[in-house]
């Protein structure tokens, strides 16, 4: 596997753990929460992309180094 | 006689006042909400275990902690933390040591396990004096729920779940967060398992309780003798196990403070109901 690759399987693996907790702590019933999870991932890992997105921004403007 | 429902239902404290003073001082919140002994055992427990593990560190824990990190707030995030007093003791007397270096006492690493273990354990003494503080005042209570679940959970995540009868959220918080402690132990090849190393990364996996210990005791401590792919993915999986351990308990909690409170209220009903068709 090359390194783009597995950092997306440790982001993936590392989302699933922090959705599903937020999931539980947020619904106290088992079947809403293992509902809400789809929803929550989604939400989740389209919020980190948009923030990766902000970043790449900046990095490529204002915080240019080159 | 016949029990009036304004007083079967007063409080025995303020629950935030009662976490707050048993945060602070160990055993502080149980006086408060009229509970000596059990005050008289949190502050023997947990002064206990922390001077053990000064004992056994000679006071030299944290001078794990790298030169340019040290300062009065230093200590803030650290699992001692949870016992404030405690803290504040370590401080005044040891700190970060002197200017000449020591080598290592041997169990160094024991005794600073049993200094955060005594930070966790001044917390969950402080849960449940919060949860006495919601109670009435004339009702006993049966064991130490939700504290207990609190404790055990810390201890293996998911067994707090588990003994409330949650098992299926029990088993599937242990595999999960177990799992990314593992996961994130194989990638740093170990090189986490070490408060020396990673003072600050060891006290977020510290909430993972058991796992973290028995895994550090076989093969913590290891010499690191040359480059680690993805040593930092490791640190942070392992860091974020144990900080998701946290949102877990308050699960816990949450869910043995409703059930304590619902159940109470139950069986004062019933009392008021038979004391009036006694009178």
């Amino acid at each position: 596997m090359n390194d783009v690759t597995v950092h997306i399987a440790l982001f993936l693996a590392v989302s699933a753990a922090i959705v599903l907790c937020g999931a539980f702590y947020s619904e106290p019933d088992d079947q809403k929460a293992f509902k809400l999870l789809p929803k929550r991932f989604l939400w989740f890992v389209g919020g980190c992309l948009i923030l990766l997105a902000v970043v790449l921004l900046i990095e490529h403007t204002v915080a240019s180094v080159s | 006689m016949s029990w009036s429902a304004s007083n079967v239902q007063e409080p025995r404290g303020d629950a935030t006042i009662a976490s707050w003073l048993g945060w602070i001082v160990p055993g502080a919140g149980h006086l408060y909400v009229g509970a000596p002994v059990v005050a008289a055992c949190a502050f023997l427990a947990v002064f206990g275990l922390l001077l053990l593990g000064i004992r056994l560190s000679d006071g030299m824990v944290f001078q794990f902690l790298d030169a340019d990190l040290r300062g009065p707030i230093a200590g803030a995030l650290t699992p001692e933390v949870g016992n404030v007093s405690g803290l504040v003791y370590y401080m005044k007397m040891h700190g970060f040591g002197a200017a000449l270096p020591r080598p290592w006492p041997e169990h160094i690493h024991l005794g600073s396990w049993l200094m955060a273990a005594s930070g966790m354990l001044n917390v969950v003494f402080a849960v449940h004096a919060a949860a006495l503080a919601r109670l009435p005042k004339n009702v006993v209570t049966k064991g130490f729920a939700p504290a207990s679940h609190v404790l055990a959970g810390w201890f293996v995540p998911g067994l707090g779940h588990f003994m409330q009868g949650r098992r299926a959220r029990g088993t599937i918080v242990f595999v999960m967060l177990v799992g990314l402690f593992l996961l994130g132990t194989w990638l740093a090849q170990g090189s986490n398992l070490d408060r020396e190393r990673h003072f600050y990364y060891w006290s977020g996996q510290f909430l993972a309780g058991a796992p973290v210990m028995i895994l550090e005791a076989l093969h913590g401590h290891a010499l690191v003798t040359g480059d680690i792919e993805y040593a930092d993915a490791g640190l942070v999986f392992g860091c974020l196990a144990g900080l998701l351990n946290i949102l877990c308990l308050l699960d816990v909690h949450a869910f043995g403070l409703r059930r304590l409170i619902d159940t109470t209220d139950t069986e004062h009903a019933a009392r008021i109901e038979t004391s009036g068709i006694t009178a």
